[in-house]
């Protein structure tokens, strides 16, 4: 059995930077998948993410990028991009290790996933609150679909989920009507 | 003359610590901290249903997010008057000893020891010279010549290969490094080990929280956890069995090896016993309720201004009033309106960004002030206020550390020296020791008390039908050293990845 860790990364509590969690959400309501493949939302984790990516084999992360495309681009990292430049020049407290460092980590100790796909989504705004702009909202849908033509790839199965209203994600204000 | 130097981490998007220090004759003589990102929790959380705060308030940081959540959901129980079963207390005690434990093994291993370990001196040590080192200082079973040889290949394979990996950037041959090669082949195969069991920490995090990071089984008047000895899904005998060997582990890890590994590089580095005292104004928070109300703890709370610890005095709960009446909230420095100290229920948020000014505003956090002065917290305060109190675990410990420093051939230090860079990781040593001894405690207490028939974990919450006011929770190597030796927590925020591998933080002195 082929282990693979779907993760969606990200603050839910700033703007765009909560798509990566977002898209977990979207994912774990339509779609099931086959034994082995977990999706989890995590958040912003530093070190924690070692132990989410050490003794799988493949690793799909979706996160916000900080690149000069337009937001909502997608575009795709894989292993060789993301550690290009090494671990960061200086590090100055528990929460800068990032998916590099971790990822470093887990190969150091010979544990790190052999497939690894970044998928980044450019966003527009990053200040607190808990919705995405609408171009960062309609990203997700594609990077979901990114996420399962790269589980196709691995030649891993996925089903529709029987249900089809998808509720919202608890911190969306949908879910969390606040007084006029 | 007197040299500015800026540490700052500059992505377009990462908000983070910047530390900017003015050195003069090889001094520190001013400095300031500042967070780089408004965050305005205060305002996503007004108008939400309290039951759900803790689930935003731990999304802050994926780091320290367990201590968060327990503080949102505690204050709404505060508010509401309302107790919580015995076993939930003894399971959220449970999540936030492992959290910690996991948090002090990373904290100093992948965190702070490549400050003070040179990897690159590793090479010339002798595994089997280390091995008896080790064995004169730990009854630990992995400090066997093979171990520490597979560490040494390992160095060797990557030295040869010219891929550092995480190893690059590190302050390889800093004149400041002075353990000998046997000592640093010793620290460097524990912090490979350190990753194996601070994930073991993790995993019972993990176990009783549903998912790490960001916990799922707190609830407003106790925790999700259903109790049932015989199930697979609930908190059954296999699981609390795991449970315990998991703790076990590294309990015997925190007590052989980390706690040890901090008395030798104290005992070495005895200098910086001296270095990077900071504030001596000190306050801890009593925890680990041992009742349903949260009248007795296991970990003593109180304070000491001034250093004065035979002055200390104590809190007897966390709603003790001279803590509650004590604590502001001051935007002086801050990038809000505003210029006077506010107590957090009447604190506004109203953000105005003017730029970093260091004579003026230089930060997003707010300055929190006990008695209008600001305070140190965190381990160190911890320690200092149980041991001023005479706590015996606290005592306890404290002593041992002192012991063994000297035993290891450092001076032979009093409480006194914790007022420092080294002093910080030694407390978190002491306090890691006794949360291992507390975390094997705690599961007994659990496990006792499911075996009167108590199965009971949650309290209804009962609102009060009328508005009430919401009261939310609110609560270069050297530099580098001291600012990781406080661990600061400021900016765990946002998690965009940067993947141009432009520069993500840099130094530059003025």
């Amino acid at each position: 059995m082929k282990k693979v860790v779907i993760a969606g990364v990200g603050n839910v509590l700033l703007g765009d930077d909560g798509v990566g969690p977002y898209v977990a959400h979207m994912l774990e309501h339509r779609y099931r998948f086959e034994e082995g493949v977990t999706v989890f939302d995590l958040g912003t984790p530093g070190l924690d993410l070692v132990a989410h990516l050490s003794d799988i084999d493949a690793l799909i992360v979706v996160d916000s990028v900080a690149n000069d495309k337009p937001p909502g681009s997608i575009t795709h990292y894989r292993r060789a991009d993301i550690l290009r430049h090494g671990p960061a020049p200086v590090r100055m407290d528990p929460h800068s290790p990032s998916l590099s460092e971790s990822l470093l980590i887990a190969d150091f100790t010979g544990e790190g996933p052999s497939d690894v796909l970044l998928i980044g989504i450019s966003g527009a705004d990053y200040e607190p609150g808990t919705l995405l702009t609408d171009k960062v909202r309609k990203a997700a849908l594609t990077a979901v679909n990114d996420v399962l033509a790269e589980l196709e790839r691995l030649n891993l199965r996925y089903w529709q989920s029987l249900e089809t209203d998808q509720p919202p994600a608890w911190w969306e204000p949908a879910a969390n009507p606040r007084p006029a | 003359m007197a040299k500015r130097i800026t540490i700052d981490p500059i992505t377009r998007i990462e908000g983070h610590l910047r530390i900017d220090v003015e050195v003069d004759n090889n001094k520190v003589n001013n400095a300031w901290a500042s967070c780089t990102m408004w965050r305005g929790i205060e305002k996503i959380l007004r108008g939400r249903d309290p039951r759900d705060a803790w689930l935003f308030t731990q999304r802050f940081c994926g780091v320290c997010t367990t201590v968060h959540a327990m503080a949102s959901v505690r204050a709404v129980e505060d508010a509401l008057q309302l107790e919580v079963p015995l076993n939930a207390q003894y399971v959220r005690n449970l999540i936030l000893i492992a959290h910690a434990l996991h948090d002090h093994i990373v904290h100093f291993y992948q965190l702070s020891a490549l400050d003070w370990v040179d990897v690159m001196q590793i090479p010339k040590a002798d595994p089997g010279r280390t091995s008896k080192l080790a064995e004169s200082i730990s009854p630990w079973p992995r400090n066997s010549r093979n171990e520490l040889k597979a560490a040494q290949d390992k160095v060797n394979a990557i030295a040869a290969s010219g891929q550092l990996g995480i190893l690059a950037n590190g302050y390889w041959g800093h004149p400041a490094m002075r353990l000998s090669p046997d000592v640093n082949l010793l620290a460097f195969s524990h912090y490979l080990q350190a990753l194996e069991y601070q994930r073991k920490a993790l995993q019972v995090v993990g176990m009783l929280g549903a998912k790490t990071p960001h916990i799922q089984t707190l609830t407003v008047g106790g925790v999700a956890n259903a109790i049932d000895l015989d199930s697979t899904s609930a908190l059954s005998m296999d699981k609390l069995e795991m449970i315990r060997t998991l703790l076990g582990e590294v309990v015997k890890f925190i007590h052989e090896v980390y706690f040890v590994d901090v008395c030798a590089v104290a005992a070495m580095y005895a200098d910086w016993f001296g270095i990077g005292g900071g504030v001596k104004n000190y306050l801890a928070v009593p925890d680990l309720p041992l009742d349903t109300k949260g009248t007795t703890y296991d970990l003593p709370g109180g304070f000491i201004m001034n250093g004065n610890i035979a002055g200390t005095q104590g809190f007897k709960t966390a709603s003790d009033p001279i803590f509650r009446q004590s604590v502001s909230e001051d935007v002086t420095h801050s990038y809000y309106q505003g210029s006077k100290p506010l107590h957090p229920w009447v604190g506004e948020t109203e953000p105005e960004f003017t730029g970093w000014n260091g004579d003026q505003k230089y930060s997003w956090v707010k300055s929190p002030r006990f008695q209008g002065q600001p305070m140190q917290v965190g381990p160190l305060a911890q320690v200092l206020v149980g041991y001023a109190q005479g706590h015996p675990l606290t005592r306890k410990y404290a002593g041992l550390a002192l012991e063994k420093i000297a035993a290891i051939g450092g001076p032979k230090a009093g409480p006194e020296a914790l007022h420092s860079t080294l002093g910080r990781h030694g407390a978190r040593a002491i306090r890691a020791a006794m949360l291992a001894e507390l975390a094997q405690k705690h599961w007994q207490l659990l496990v006792d008390n499911i075996g009167k028939g108590d199965l009971a974990v949650f309290n209804q919450p009962v609102f009060p039908s009328h508005e009430i006011e919401g009261v939310g929770p609110e609560e270069p190597l050297e530099v580098l050293r001291t600012v990781h030796s406080f661990d600061p927590c400021m900016a765990c925020a946002c998690h965009t990845f940067d993947p141009s591998g432009r520069q993500i933080a840099r130094v530059k002195v003025l």
